[in-house]
């Protein structure tokens, strides 16, 4: 009975370690600022490369709540699209009118959401 | 290949994901994390359907995708919520409903 | 190869379509002015077609969407409570300032799609539309946590269901991964077949791990120790009308599935399950009880009664006979008509009073106002289980159902839970009744709570509401629930024909 249970043990307890291992590996290997060292040079070497232009974005740099609001519409719609994948799979050896309905209705819930966006105003830019 | 390294490889993004939430304080990187675990979810069902060789899973996959894009960007609107509310973003900060 | 059109049944499946097209109305409702106001109309109407259509299919005992749903007694009779629960929302919702920020139609475009959710979940007989009713269920209510704008704690619990509740579903994924490659299967039928014929090692182990991250992933839904502790943190920041709807609704949809996945579906393994189960279940109803004793404030209270009143029900899974589903219906019905008793007080008592829940703001509140008081009074007996209530009935027959299945430490479990939460329930009645209303108290505290607002220096509240505890679509709920709770507890049997025909439709799997 109970030799039934180690697999699951040994998986669980793997899991735990190398997960927990890349959760906290960053933490000792990422990069540190040296205390009390402020030069130029120790402060470059937190740069992801050290050579080059400095690649940061000022900490004052902030992007406009429309971009956000933007990025979040676009994953949604961008993705509600795979369920459409599923109909080309089937595509060829359909000839319903069933499956043309089905996807006309989809698209149409679609729309509804695009209506509501769009009189919320929220594809306005601002 | 054998279908036990892609169990491992998802059981190994599910206890990062998993940790991840527990440890990091950041709501952002949290809600990655939470991707994570679903993703780890994703991929133990399309290594059982190729092992079972039937496509049950699949489509099942796609909603995976579907349902956790969905979840992110609930997550994200509450984010950016508070961040336009000037409330603190990091979890541990957010004390009003402790105890 | 060739595509056939698969057949559908119409019939069968008008609940979730009249559900969906009130969804689709009521969102170009949110977007078109001239309509806008009617929001809450539209809504009730969509879920009276609703509750319309499952009494139509009362009867009803087939598959539909290629076995993907299952309309049957169970379904029918939980998703009527869902329907009863999300009307109380409207109504209680009228005026909140939740419902006014996120402009009505669209709380109530997430209302309706949160309830879509627990329709399909209550029919879903297949991994697929578990997952999807359970999302569908989950996405809107995070955002409803978060739509009272005023209140940091309202976004905060919001952001915080979503982490958890997000853990618990991704929890919920994976156990049914396993389960997926353990039998080879996603629907309920086919994987209780599957896991009958499947043997070997790595299936063994494969599907306990399944079985153990599903009921992980289901107990954060339904708010079973140890996995409750966002519950009263998210009950009492949540808006109170949204409080009132997730602590009924979700449980009764989350319970259907719960019955279903491990009855049918899990059914093989019960001898493997019950143990786990039954461990929740005392866990549950130790953690919820003694946690509630320490709370001043009512709706965290009630948070805790809530877990504790899940350990009660998963007790009737536990199990696995029809006589436990059938005490779980029947403690589901009475805990909607408890709870919606005891919300819509709190939801009239918060607009009175600045929107605070602290107990002590009962105080005296059977002298100046008995007919709020009353409801809340018999609400909280009800949950207590003490007679003439459904509550008690609902309790009695849960151990016995449990003794007849000699799980009596179970039994024995639910009866010393009881016994602690007459410390909590009994302390909010004492509060009702006992004090005079306040005059007693330091007397400066009270003048400047008399005064007018704008005088005692804070601003006045917009929706603060002196006359709440006269406006019908609050002051109903209320009644009506409370009327219901004691009609059942003196004459229950109406409401056990309808446990028991959710019970009948799993006569095929259980005894």
């Amino acid at each position: 009975m109970l030799h039934q249970y180690l697999p699951v043990l040994v998986f669980a307890a793997l899991g735990i370690l190398v997960g927990g291992a890349f959760a906290t590996l960053n933490l000792v290997l990422g990069p540190k600022r040296l205390k009390g060292d402020e030069s130029s040079a120790a402060i470059r070497q937190m740069d992801p490369y050290e050579c080059g232009l400095p690649s940061e974005i000022s900490k004052t740099f902030r992007f406009g709540v429309s971009f956000y609001l933007v990025a979040m519409l676009f994953i949604l719609f961008d993705i509600e699209v795979v369920f459409l994948y599923p109909v080309g799979a089937i595509l060829k050896s359909t000839d319903s009118v069933f499956v043309l309905a089905e996807v006309v209705l989809f698209v149409a819930l679609l729309f509804v959401a695009l209506i509501y966006v769009w009189r919320k105003g929220a594809l306005d830019w601002r | 290949m054998d279908i036990e390294w892609y169990l491992v490889l998802s059981a190994l993004l599910f206890a990062t994901g998993f940790l991840g939430v527990m440890i990091r304080r950041n709501p952002v990187v949290i809600l990655l994390c939470l991707e994570l675990m679903l993703s780890a979810g994703a991929l133990a069902l399309l290594a059982f359907s190729r092992m079972l060789g039937n496509q049950d899973a699949q489509v099942f996959v796609l909603i995976v995708l579907v349902v956790a894009a969905c979840e992110v960007v609930v997550g994200l609107g509450l984010v950016v919520a508070m961040y336009r509310r000037r409330l603190p973003l990091d979890v541990d900060e957010v004390k009003e409903l402790k105890g | 190869m060739s595509f056939d059109a698969p057949t559908i049944d119409y019939a069968g499946l008008s609940p979730v379509i009249a559900l969906t097209v009130g969804l689709v109305v009521i969102v170009l409702a949110a977007v078109f002015d001239s309509v806008r106001r009617f929001g809450p109309a539209l809504a009730l109407l969509t879920y009276a077609v609703t509750a319309g259509c499952l009494i139509w299919q009362w009867n009803a005992n087939l598959d539909l969407v290629s076995g993907s749903l299952r309309i049957d007694g169970l379904a029918v009779t939980l998703s009527l409570l869902a329907v009863i629960a999300a009307a109380v929302a409207v109504l209680l919702a009228i005026g909140d300032p939740s419902e006014t920020q996120a402009g009505r139609s669209d709380w109530l475009a997430l209302l309706t799609g949160s309830l879509l959710g627990m329709v399909i979940l209550a029919q879903a007989t297949s991994m697929l539309t578990f997952f999807v009713g359970l999302e569908l269920l989950s996405i809107p209510l995070y955002a409803l946590c978060g739509t009272n704008l005023r209140r940091r704690e309202s976004l905060e619990s919001g952001l915080k269901y979503l982490i958890v509740g997000s853990v618990g579903s991704a929890t919920l994924l994976y156990g049914l991964a396993m389960i997926y490659g353990a039998s080879g299967a996603t629907g309920f039928q086919a994987i209780s077949d599957g896991l009958q014929a499947g043997d070997g090692m790595l299936s063994d182990s494969l599907t306990l791990v399944g079985v153990g991250m599903v009921a992980v992933g289901l107990a954060f839904k339904v708010s079973i120790a140890p996995f409750h502790q966002w519950t009263p943190d998210v009950y009492q920041g949540a808006p109170t009308p949204v409080t009132a709807f997730m602590a009924v609704a979700t449980k009764a949809a989350a319970f259907a599935v719960f019955i279903r996945f491990f009855l049918v579906a899990l059914g093989p393994l019960a001898d493997q399950w019950d143990v786990m189960l039954a461990a929740l279940a005392a866990l549950s109803i130790v953690v919820g009880n003694v946690g509630a004793l320490a709370q001043t404030s009512l709706k965290r209270m009630l948070g805790y009664s809530g877990v504790a009143q899940a350990g009660y029900m998963l007790a009737g899974i536990v199990t696995a006979t029809q006589a436990g589903v059938d005490a779980l219906v029947f403690y589901l019905a009475a805990y909607v008509a408890m709870n919606v008793a005891a919300f819509a007080v709190v939801v009239i008592r918060e607009r009175q009073n600045g929107f605070s829940d602290d107990i002590s703001t009962l105080r005296g509140l059977g002298r100046e106002k008995p007919l709020l008081a009353w409801p809340l009074t018999i609400a909280m007996l009800a949950l207590a289980g003490l007679p003439p209530t459904a509550g008690f009935i609902g309790k009695l027959y849960l151990i016995e159902a449990l003794v007849d299945d000699d799980w009596t430490w179970l039994a024995v479990m639910i009866a010393i839970g009881t016994m602690i939460s007459l410390g909590y329930y009994l302390r909010v009645v004492a509060t009702l009744w006992m004090s005079p209303a306040g005059q007693a108290e330091a007397g400066a505290e009270i003048d400047t709570a008399s005064l007018p607002p704008q005088i005692a220096g804070a601003q006045a509240d917009p929706f603060e509401d002196s006359r709440a505890d006269r406006r019908w679509y609050l002051v109903a709920p209320a009644l009506i629930a409370t009327a219901a709770a004691l009609f059942f507890g003196v004459i229950p049997q109406p409401l056990v024909d309808f446990a028991q025909h959710a019970g009948d439709a799993l006569s095929v799997w259980i005894s």
